[in-house]
């Protein structure tokens, strides 16, 4: 059906948009927001099209690869492929991308032609990440997309905006730095750049501590990423000040970067360092159980909206970073069909969190920024008992918070399940811990967020005379809340490719 | 084509040296004039001729790739040499490009103005190129001479003196410890030529090596100096700040391109790696004069507020980092380091260009300072661009040649077993962005302080324009530039 290169013109189909903006006068503010969404949707196409590409030829193995040599004299190539992995999220960052446009187009009033270059920009270095099978070209994707969501926290930010796009900034490039020079050592080990090849070729098996050090520099960049504790910092800060389609970006694209590389590269290319990091010397878990528990806890203790959705994203990604050591935690025990299934169904777990994350917590940065519009406060002290004044913000605000807690019947759901499935299977211990923090998760999103802004008495003086949902926040929202429900329902079109994705990447280990 | 050297005619010999005479030529032309008629300051076309001869100079250049062979028994004229000559001269280009605007308002002695420039970029080529102690110290002493005239240019103000006078006695002083440091060679070998030192040394390594540190430190502080690095960098600071923003530029591409091909080219002439015990010693040395750089320049840039002092920091910073091209004494390492010198001078280049616009505008108004960047990408938004690809570039931002040349560098290091050398070097590319960062927060962040749109004139323009292409072509297709390298280095080391 498709003998033409779907991959490239994905993937460079915003850059396109974005240069066209470029030509155009930067008075014509209309053109501008109606070309950046144009484009935005078309990516949107593109990658249904490669979704259903891929589930058609079966999500294992890597499908639409295309590859050609970018720098032959460093052997380094332009080497993309996708699988049952990378489609969904790929179609995750491309409606993101266009319900922020599409929401940016009503909000964002400054310097447009700027604004949209550089979401558009953001979008081919994402759509980059998740597409690249060579490890330079995958970092220069990483490295390029820190820079659009820099300037777009450093301009279009709010007040402290400078200080958190600048600690946004140096502290993922300092994780990105270890990371090049891990990159370095993998080409003189295995003599190629190839991520598929590397995996084969299991760089430094036979060291035990440069395979330790390597992986850890990896494990470092993606954990800064993820927002993992101890190097989740920069995150509330981030979010608190950056404009809202900025923070929908970071939330949902950036945040499920670490994690894809995570699954993608560190654990092809390094298994036995990671399983010893899992079980051995338990950092991993460690660190996967303190940003779920204390981000939970911190969660329940912040007063500000932004910063609150913030500490529940940590909370998130910890999630997804126990489903990982629950697979790995079973490497060189797969010797069964069984063994194989429960392995997978952790990263499974893992990977539905990614996206379902994606969904949930952008759909909440959405709201987060719908109720800024109108009260210009994000302080939790000041709002109360605003479902009475605007019903429709608090009826899809609830379903939301409901999906952000993991309520079954909703998305967020069924990635915890099979997180937990699987960790209690092998790191019983890691899964008791864990349990607390959908306590904690639930106690915050139902009594800091939900009783704190809709319930309780309204100030009249204040909020009397605030505007329900406009139209164009109910387009913005509905699709995330279609897809929050659909999925809560019936998870199998992404759990399958998930599935078979995962459990080939699991086969494939030694 | 490989000449024997006995058997090269007077023809074969010109066209070798056919750069270097067309360079001398145009600046003689240039020179001349300005000599007999002082007063006549309406000249326009210095600059214009000065071009014209660069021009000329890089196309004979690119005729001579290919060649292997010594020219008059000082001249090698290599795949190296041919490189760095294009380099030098390519960088002159941008910048008479630049200074273009400044001596059209400052007219006085123009004609001397670009036939120093012509002058450094002649001592550029032939250091590039030269196998001789005699021939280095000559080609090293113009550039040093070229560099105090331009330096002085404006000499009614009193910061330029300040500059000049802290450039000369540093200059001077670290000359003059640098020919002691060759005499020590050619007293311990009897041999003016890198060849004939370095077979000496190869025969009797361990009885000369008690006389060869000292040699070794002397002209380390030599070229220590030129590059910038620590603990001789003290003038470039005070020099880039005190002069104008076109001089400043000049200094920062001629002394770093001359100290880089000196120390590549005699240092890895005369000690070759496998000489292990003597390598190791010059080796260990420059790591700890690289890592000093590296460091030092990059910390002391995130206190600076004056522009020029902040990028007189990063370039020292830079320079630091080339060096570990050179300390890795192999074909990866030279490649990388010719990559990451073609990367600098194209960002350092497109900066000062962009700063240019500033101290021609008025001089007066400017203040020096960060502040005079705010609002820039209102008031001038492809400038605003360009500054801000270049500043990428020098931090290393990926689809930058600064990128490029970091990887490879660090690359080369790890290849070597420098481990610690390359996690230094990456870790002051990240402290670099936070220097940088406070430019580009003034240009794209700060509201503007006057609303007037600037105007860049086209000269000026066309350098920025040529840094940016540059910059952002080696980024994204560093291919064929990278095979030249590679086989410009092959060269040096193969042959």
């Amino acid at each position: 059906m498709m003998n033409f290169q779907i991959l490239s013109v994905t993937l460079f189909a915003p850059l396109a948009g974005a240069l066209l903006i470029l030509v155009i006068p930067q008075e014509d503010v209309k053109s501008i927001r109606r070309i950046g969404v144009a484009f935005a949707f078309l990516t949107l196409v593109l990658t249904t099209i490669i979704w259903v590409g891929v589930a058609q030829a079966g999500a294992a193995g890597m499908s639409f690869s295309e590859q050609y040599p970018w720098i032959p004299a460093f052997n380094v190539q332009y080497h993309l492929g996708v699988d049952g992995l990378s489609a969904p999220l790929l179609f995750l960052i491309a409606l993101l991308t266009t319900l922020s446009l599409f929401y940016s187009s009503r909000t964002i009033e400054m310097r447009v032609k700027e604004y949209y270059f550089l979401f558009l920009l953001l979008e081919t270095a994402s759509l980059g990440i998740f597409l690249a099978l060579d490890l330079v070209l995958f970092y220069v994707f990483w490295e390029v997309s820190l820079v659009p969501v820099f300037l777009l926290i450093g301009v279009w930010g709010r007040e402290q905006r400078e200080h958190a796009a600048i600690k946004f900034f140096l502290y993922t490039l300092a994780g990105s730095v270890a990371m090049l020079l891990a990159i370095i050592g993998v080409y003189f080990q295995a003599r190629t750049f190839d991520i598929l090849g590397a995996a084969e070729f299991q760089p430094f098996a036979g060291s035990f501590t440069w395979a330790n050090i390597a992986f850890l520099a990896f494990f470092v960049a993606f954990a800064i990423r993820t927002a993992s504790f101890p190097f989740h910092t920069w995150l509330p800060e981030a979010h608190a000040e950056a404009p809202t389609a900025g923070s929908v970006a970071l939330a949902g694209i950036s945040l499920t970067m670490g994690a894809y590389g995570l699954i993608r590269i560190a654990l092809p290319l390094f298994p036995e360092p990671f399983h010893y990091f899992v079980l051995q010397v338990p950092v991993i878990p460690v660190v996967a159980i303190t940003s779920i528990v204390y981000g939970a806890l911190v969660c329940m203790a912040q007063w500000h909206l932004k910063r609150l959705i913030a500490y529940s994203s940590v909370v998130h990604m910890g999630y997804v970073t126990l489903g990982t050591c629950a697979a790995v935690a079973s490497i060189g025990t797969l010797n069964s069909p069984e063994a194989l299934n429960a392995a997978a169904s952790g990263l499974n777990g893992a990977a539905m969190q990614m996206f379902a994350h994606g969904i949930i917590t952008g759909g909440m940065f959405f709201l987060a920024g719908i109720i800024y519009e109108r009260t210009h406060t994000d302080d939790l002290k000041d709002l109360g008992g605003l479902a009475s004044q605007v019903p429709y913000i608090y009826g899809i605000a609830m379903v939301t918070g409901l999906a952000l807690l993991g309520l079954p019947g909703l998305a967020g759901f069924w990635g915890e399940f099979f997180v937990f499935r699987s960790t209690m299977g092998f790191i019983p211990i890691a899964a008791f811990i864990g349990i607390l923090g959908l306590v904690f998760t639930a106690a915050c999103i139902l009594w800091k967020m939900v009783q704190h802004i809709f319930l309780g008495q309204l100030n009249r003086r204040k909020w009397g005379r605030l505007q329900d949902m406009a139209w164009w926040e109910k387009a913005t929202m509905w699709p995330l809340v279609l897809v929050m429900i659909f999925l809560g329902l019936y998870p199998a079109p992404v759990l399958d490719m998930f599935n078979a994705a995962l459990t080939a990447l699991l086969q494939a280990l030694p | 084509m490989n000449l024997a050297e006995s058997t090269l005619s007077l023809g074969q010999t010109l066209w070798l040296l056919s750069p270097e005479l067309a360079l001398l030529l145009t600046s003689l032309i240039v020179l001349v004039p300005s000599l007999i008629h002082p007063r006549q300051e309406q000249r326009r076309w210095p600059p214009y001729v000065a071009l014209i001869g660069l021009g000329a100079a890089l196309v004979a250049t690119t005729t001579l790739w290919g060649c292997d062979t010594r020219v008059l028994a000082v001249l090698s004229c290599d795949a190296l040499a041919v490189t760095l000559k294009c380099i030098a001269l390519g960088a002159t280009v941008i910048l008479v490009l630049t200074a273009n605007t400044y001596t059209r308002t400052h007219t006085r002695h123009r004609g001397t103005f670009y036939a120093m420039v012509l002058f450094s970029a002649l001592a550029m080529c032939l250091l590039s190129g030269a196998t001789n102690l005699v021939l280095i110290l000559l080609a090293l002493d113009l550039l040093n001479v070229a560099s105090y005239v331009l330096i002085s240019y404006q000499a009614d103000d009193p910061r330029s003196t300040e500059a000049a006078i802290k450039f000369f006695l540093y200059n001077a002083t670290l000359s003059a410890v640098f020919l002691y440091g060759l005499s020590w060679l050619y007293g311990l070998t009897g041999s003016t030529d890198l060849n004939g030192i370095a077979a000496v040394v190869r025969e009797q390594e361990n009885t000369l090596r008690p006389a060869m540190l000292p040699a070794l430190i002397f002209v380390g502080a030599g070229f220590a100096l030129k590059v910038g690095a620590v603990p001789f960098h003290q003038w470039v600071p005070d020099a880039y700040e005190g002069t104008p923003t076109p001089i400043a530029a000049f200094l920062s591409v001629g002394p770093m391109i001359g100290g880089l091909t000196v120390v590549s080219r005699v240092l890895l002439t005369v000690l070759p790696p496998d000489l292990e015990i003597l390598a190791m010693d010059w080796r260990t040395l420059l790591m700890a004069i690289a890592t000093l750089t590296m460091t030092v320049g990059n910390l002391v840039a995130l206190w600076q507020h004056n522009t020029e002092r902040l990028l007189a920091y990063s370039s020292i910073a830079q320079g630091g980092a080339m060096l570990i091209g050179v300390i890795t004494a192999s074909r990866r390492g030279l490649t990388a380091m010719l990559l990451c010198l073609i990367a600098y001078l194209l960002a350092n280049l497109g900066a000062f260009a962009a700063a240019t616009v500033f101290s021609s505008q008025a001089g007066s108004q400017a203040s020096g300072t960060v502040e005079d960047y705010a609002g820039l990408s209102k008031r001038a938004p492809a400038l605003a661009f360009g500054l801000l690809v270049c500043l990428f570039s020098l931090g290393g931002v990926p689809l930058t040649a600064g990128f490029t040349g970091k990887l490879y560098l660090l690359s080369a290091a790890m290849e070597e077993g420098l481990l610690w050398l390359a996690i230094v070097g990456a870790t002051v590319s990240i402290m670099s962005l936070a220097c940088y960062w406070k430019i580009i927060r003034a240009m794209y962040i700060a509201p503007p302080q006057t609303e007037a749109r600037l105007t860049v004139s086209p000269t000026l323009g066309m350098a920025l324009g040529l840094a940016v292409v540059g910059v952002l072509a080696i980024g994204i297709f560093p291919d064929p530039l990278l095979e030249l390298l590679q086989a410009a280095a092959q060269g040096f080391f193969g042959g």
